[in-house]
């Protein structure tokens, strides 16, 4: 690890200047970033961590029927929270890493890395969810620009993520069995204006819409609807978990489970 | 620039000076704490050895800085028992042989506390399989683990039934 | 008695508590450097080193390049060929170039990553292929044993089985990474604590690194997190590059591998491509087999030809083949330089032969195990009293076993049926090695006895119902399909190097009774120190906790062997056991007239020293034996009889003993991704007379969850410039808790060593591990029920090999 500065900020409005610092950087539960600066591949002058924002943490759903989770909120508290109110969502965050992990992992900083592998990407991708922050509302088909790429602006956080809780939905994804990371994971969400389906670990454009299912499912939404559907294995990850053939394989598996087990 | 913080490890309040944020909980127990017992497996994250307990709830102290502990309380394998008195965890732990070589037997029993004390998975093999599987055991002692997670979960159920009775 | 016992391991309670020591976790001594190495990306390069920059580095103490080392230290247990650093040219992407000692591992590490490296890349050799091409390997050429006429019997045969499997190699993952501290004493003496398995080694070697006698130098070793094969030789690097430090520097240097290093620096199980061609008659006998052995070794010799010989020896696993052949190719590739791995070569030699079975019942159209059972070797007859024939079923735990009579008095006295078997060696005649029951490189098997145990444990996991209700399962499912196999183990127990078949024990009883307890072999969590203990209590008839257990030390104990070859109990525990009966013989001598007896006529047990009715207490009889001047300290020695091999011609016997067990698994897969998970195993596994029923079931486990995973999900990936992938568990999957069967059973097969072992006992860290084999083949059985075609399905059958071969089988 390179040195660096540390800051505890109590309030959103104490981060968001600590983050002005040059090579400023948030910290979320640090699962992700932690390792990466034991390997050194990223050199933050200032580390910010976002802990201890009180008003960063919770759980709820709102007048519109989203469910709201602050951007501080570790996985495993989504898993019990949400667990009545949307269940495909906390299975998902259930099913995230392994427990210590989702102890201390959070959904901001989840969506802030955009790991092409990770599960919560897939999921506000597929409920069509607003990414707030401290500065503005963005909507999740804006904010994912590929791999590790998203539509923050240095030094902006994601205070809470606004997710439209569907009539129907579920997460279904292949482990990558070593990371528990996604090899491929796919979200499928049924809203009465339609159905919406998120792709991850599969891109190399990192999380992806998959445009031609979304039609299928929305006039029929069953399992058949998809089965004759193919996605192309061009611009699929290929490594030495798995080649983009397979990837692109297990998309369409995936997608037929996932609507199978919609709740 | 020095960082002080201040947190309680094993019930004693320990204040501390950090020369350097970048030292994890881990190196901090190990190397500053004289407290040996919380393993460093693979120092990513990935493998449970470095399981501890910091406010009841089971994190990889790897992955953990120390200075986002401010305040916090830390167990580790050292601070569970009760003088000679074992945890009950503990003492499953030896009657179910969930160990051979033991370096990741701290980190599995601290999981296992944390996992009873989560209160999701009861005495359930599965659920106790599954909530165990963030701690490697190159050994495979997994047996011996589940059914001793088993076992503590059910006395430490019927104790607590016998204190609230 | 404390023999046979379900006794936890020694050291339970400082486990649990936090309070058991490992190499990392002793506090230093004050002033302590810290070492990291700097490694080659290449796989193999002219290397030129740019160090001022690490020499500038902040809390630098010493840099070491190969210049700087004048002889250079080697650190091969085999053929001299491991300089500690690379000498001009890297033969290997990791190869350690040059040595950093700073006031703190992270301080070391920072400044290694600071070295500017030239490399001038040099044609690497990765693949087995790319060794074949290049005729890159060690020794001339192949290797043969050969028994019979091959080519005849296999041109004869109606039916022609061939094919090919890739064996892929283990990352051994000891939780515990490779460490070592050095302390420099007075005189320039030297203690090493080691996380090794093989402490005289690292006594030997850092004796030669540093010109001195190996006297000089001692080393410790309390207990290792884990070796599994990977502790014989791949910790002598860093205990070297300690001692050396520490002998420049005069200070007390300590070095640990991060993760990440460790995967990339040190060696693991070789990885094999076996070509085999094999003829059959239609009712599933082997006529003949033809096995070709490629065997990727990796850059220096190591552990590498006792490795593939193993490999060779295990070719038949419990087969009587007729005729056969094995060719063994020991190639040498830039890669890791691959080591022991619990079952030595074994696992690999064994999955040939056992494809080989589910070819020919593919081809046959026959029940995979009805081939493997008519191709069994005969059940060597045994007297009616040795074998009871059974399984103990279920768990052990918590019962004793009823065995044989062993009643700690005298010598042990337990009946054997050698009447009608043939043994080897000894007393016993030599039979030729063209007998009837021979393997093929000539031993005779003499105690098989897997005809009985495959019976009992096809009977108690209701093999027939299970297979049956399988077919139906997958007649009627279209995308989940199970398989279900069975498969033996028989694995030989020995050193494949004759002469490494000894080993020494120290014990001291003292004034007030208390017993201190040392030998040769280390504990890396297989229960050796319990084991043994039990036995020095049972030899004197005292509570365990009378018996103290003291770290492996080289100034205690000379001249050990490694803890290797699951041969640590058999060892250990006979020279515990003489040094114990040398101490009871002198304390008889003394006590006898007092007693009114004879000294052969008194038994120490329950804590007393009795000649009939006549007794007084062990404390009683050692405050006598004291006072009367006699020695309570004694050594104890033991060889190994009646084995002798000729490794070039491969003939002789080379195993005193065979250890059995069999592995039954189910298993489902899902076609339309290859998801995999087991349903359910039994295993009866044969450890003679359990000397700790509940250790060894916990080894049975263990072997069999590694060995499944080794087959399944444990892929190593190098990519095209020889650089491993799969270098953290982020990449590289080894089993978790989840991934264990969720049924389970585990037996111990009722029946004692025929041999004269410590309490006809049998040793048990290997052979459980290639029960997993059975795992593989049920996924094997899963794919076939898919479609008509043979799926040739590779290890490790990760998700998407299986799904490959699902489409296989379907064409």
């Amino acid at each position: 690890m390179y040195s660096f500065e540390f800051a505890r900020p109590g309030s959103i409005d104490e981060a968001v200047k600590a983050l002005k610092a040059e090579e400023a950087q948030a910290l979320g539960g640090g699962q992700t970033l932690i390792p990466t600066l034991k390997q050194r591949l990223a050199a933050p002058s200032v580390l910010v961590s976002l802990s201890g924002i009180a008003e960063m943490q919770g759980v709820c759903v709102s007048d519109d029927n989203a469910l709201c989770v602050g951007g501080a909120t570790p996985h495993a508290v989504v898993a019990k929270e949400a667990a009545k109110s949307f269940p495909a969502l906390a299975g998902m965050a259930s099913r995230i890493g392994d427990p210590a992990v989702r102890n201390r992992g959070t959904v901001g900083g989840s969506l802030a890395n955009n790991d092409p592998s990770a599960c919560y990407p897939a999921a506000a991708l597929g409920t069509g969810a607003t990414i707030k922050t401290n500065a503005r509302e963005i909507a999740a088909d804006d904010y994912f620009q590929g791999m590790f790429a998203t539509a923050l602006d240095e030094g902006e956080i994601i205070t809470e993520v606004r997710f439209p809780i569907p009539e129907k939905a579920n997460y279904q994804k292949f482990v990558q069995p070593a990371s528990r990371f996604a090899l491929v994971g796919v979200f499928v969400a049924k809203y009465a204006s339609g159905v919406r389906v998120a792709v991850t670990g599969a891109s190399e454009d990192g999380v992806f819409r998959w445009t031609e299912a979304e039609e299928a499912l929305s006039k029929d939404f069953s399992a058949k609807a998809v089965e004759g559907l193919k996605v192309s294995a061009d611009g699929m990850i290929s490594d030495l978990h798995g080649p983009a053939a397979y990837r692109a394989h297990l998309v369409g598996v995936l997608t037929g489970r996932a609507v199978n087990a919609a709740a | 620039m020095s960082l002080s913080i201040s947190l309680t490890v094993n019930g004693d309040r320990c204040d501390v000076d950090l020369d350097d944020p970048r030292v994890t909980l881990l190196d901090l127990l190990r190397e500053r704490m004289a407290l040996p017992g919380t393993k460093k497996g693979c120092d990513r994250g990935q493998c449970g050895a470095c399981t501890v307990l910091v406010n009841g709830r089971r994190i990889n102290s790897c992955l953990t800085l120390a200075v986002t502990l401010n305040g916090a309380e830390v167990t580790t394998i050292e601070g569970l028992a009760a003088g000679e008195d074992l945890h009950p965890v503990q003492t499953a732990f030896i009657e179910h042989d969930g160990f051979q070589c033991g370096y990741c037997t701290p980190g599995q029993i601290m999981s296992a506390v944390g996992l009873i004390a989560e209160g999701q998975a009861g005495d359930d093999a599965e659920r106790i399989r599954e909530g165990m599987s963030g701690n490697l055991c190159r050994c495979s002692a997994y047996h011996g683990i589940t059914e001793a997670v088993q076992d503590a979960a059910r006395r430490m159920a019927s104790a607590d039934e016998r204190k609230s009775a | 008695m404390t023999v046979a016992k379900p006794l936890p391991h020694d050291a339970a309670r400082l486990h649990v508590t936090g309070g058991a020591r490992y190499v990392d976790d002793l506090p230093t001594p004050p002033g302590t450097l810290h070492l990291a190495f700097g490694l080659s990306a290449k796989a193999r390069a002219k290397v030129t080193l740019g160090l001022e920059a690490v020499r500038a580095s902040a809390g630098v103490a010493l840099v070491l390049g190969p210049g700087d080392l004048d002889p250079m230290p080697d650190c091969s247990p085999s053929a001299h060929d491991e300089p500690l650093l690379a000498m001009g040219e890297a033969f290997y992407a990791g190869h350690p170039l040059f040595l950093v000692a700073a006031e703190s591992h992270l301080l070391a590490r920072k400044a290694a990553a600071k070295a500017e490296i030239g490399y001038e890349e040099l044609d690497a050799i990765l693949t087995i292929e790319d060794a074949i091409a290049a005729d890159s390997r060690f020794e001339d050429g192949p290797r043969v044993y050969e028994k019979g006429d091959v080519m005849a019997a296999i041109s004869r045969a109606p039916h022609l089985v061939e094919g090919r499997v890739l064996v892929g190699g283990q990352e051994h993952f000891y939780l515990e990474g490779q460490s070592a501290l050095a302390i420099p004493t007075e005189d320039g003496g030297m203690v090493v604590h080691s996380s090794s398995q093989h402490p005289t080694e690292i006594q030997h070697k850092v004796a030669d690194a540093l010109g001195r006698a190996m006297h000089d130098v001692k080393v410790e070793v309390r207990r290792m997190g884990g070796g599994f094969g990977g502790k014989e030789s791949q910790g002598n690097h860093l205990a070297i590059a300690c001692a050396v430090v520490a002998a420049r520097t005069g200070r007390p240097v300590k070095m640990r591998y991060d993760r990440d290093d460790d995967f990339v620096v040190t060696g693991k199980r070789h990885d094999f491509r076996i070509d085999y061609r094999a003829g059959f008659d239609g009712e599933g006998r082997c006529l003949g087999v033809d096995f070709v052995q490629y065997c990727r070794c990796g850059w220096s010799m190591d552990l590498s030809l006792p490795v593939a010989d193993r490999a060779m020896l295990h070719a038949d696993n419990a087969y009587l083949l007729p005729a056969a052949r094995i060719t063994s190719h020991r190639l040498k590739t830039n890669t890791q330089s691959a080591t022991a791995f619990r079952g030595f070569g074994g696992p690999q030699g064994m999955v040939g032969i056992e494809r080989v079975m589910d070819h020919a019942a593919h081809v046959l159209g026959l029940d995979p195990l009805e081939v493997r059972r008519a191709n069994y070797y005969r059940e060597a007859p045994v007297a009616a009293s040795e074998a009871s024939g059974g399984s103990i079923s279920g768990k052990m735990k918590g019962q004793p076993l009823p065995t044989a009579d062993l009643a700690g008095r005298g010598s042990v006295k337990v009946e054997t049926g050698s009447g009608k078997a043939t043994r080897y060696g000894g007393a016993h005649s030599r039979v030729p090695a063209t007998a009837e029951n021979a393997t093929p490189y000539g031993m005779e098997v003499t105690d098989f006895i897997l005809h009985e145990m495959t019976e009992t444990l096809a009977r108690d996991c209701e093999f027939e119902a299970r297979k049956a209700a399988v077919a139906e399962w997958n007649a009627a499912n279209p995308v989940l399909k199970r398989g279900i196999a069975l498969t033996p183990v028989k694995f030989g127990i020995s050193f494949t190097l004759t002469h490494l078949n000894q080993a020494g024990a120290l014990v001291h009883v003292y004034q007030d009774g208390s017993v201190s307890m040392n030998h040769g072999g280390t504990e890396m969590g297989q229960g050796l120190f319990q084991k043994v203990a039990q036995v020095a209590a049972s030899r004197f008839g005292l509570p365990m906790e009378r018996v103290r257990i003291t770290a492996t030390d080289t100034a205690k104990v000379p001249n050990t062997s490694a803890t290797a070859a699951s041969s640590g109990s058999d060892l250990n525990g006979m020279a515990v056991k003489a040094a114990c009966d040398a101490i009871r013989d002198r304390i008889a001598e003394v006590v006898a007239a007092e007693l009114q007896a004879e000294p052969a006529a008194i038994v120490f047990e329950d804590g007393q020293v009795r000649a009939g009715e006549a007794s007084m207490s062990w404390e009683e009889a050692i405050a006598k034996t004291y006072m009367a001047r006699v020695s309570l300290s004694a050594t104890g020695f033991y060889a190994t009889p009646g084995i002798e091999w000729d490794r070039i011609a491969g003939r002789g016997r080379p195993f005193y003993y065979f250890a059995y067990g069999a592995a039954c698994s189910e298993v489902v897969i899902d076609t339309l991704t290859g998801e995999n998970r087991i349903l359910r195993t039994d295993i009866l596994h044969d450890c003679g007379a359990s000397l700790n029923p509940a250790i060894d079931i916990g080894q049975i486990e263990g072997g069999f969850v590694q060995g499944a995973g080794w087959l399944t999900t444990e892929e190593l990936v190098w990519d095209g410039a020889g650089r491993l992938r799969t270098h953290a568990p982020s990449t590289y999957k080894i089993p978790a808790c989840s991934d264990r069967p969720g049924v389970f059973n585990v037996a111990l097969w009722d029946g004692a060593n025929r041999e004269e072992t410590i309490y006809r006992s049998k040793a048990v860290g290997e052979p459980p591990l290639m029960l997993g084999i059975s795992v593989w083949s049920a996924l094997a059985q899963a794919c076939a029920a898919c479609g008509p075609n043979w799926p040739d399905l590779q290890t490790p059958a990760t998700a998407e090999a299986v799904l490959a071969a699902v489409g296989r089988a379907r064409g």
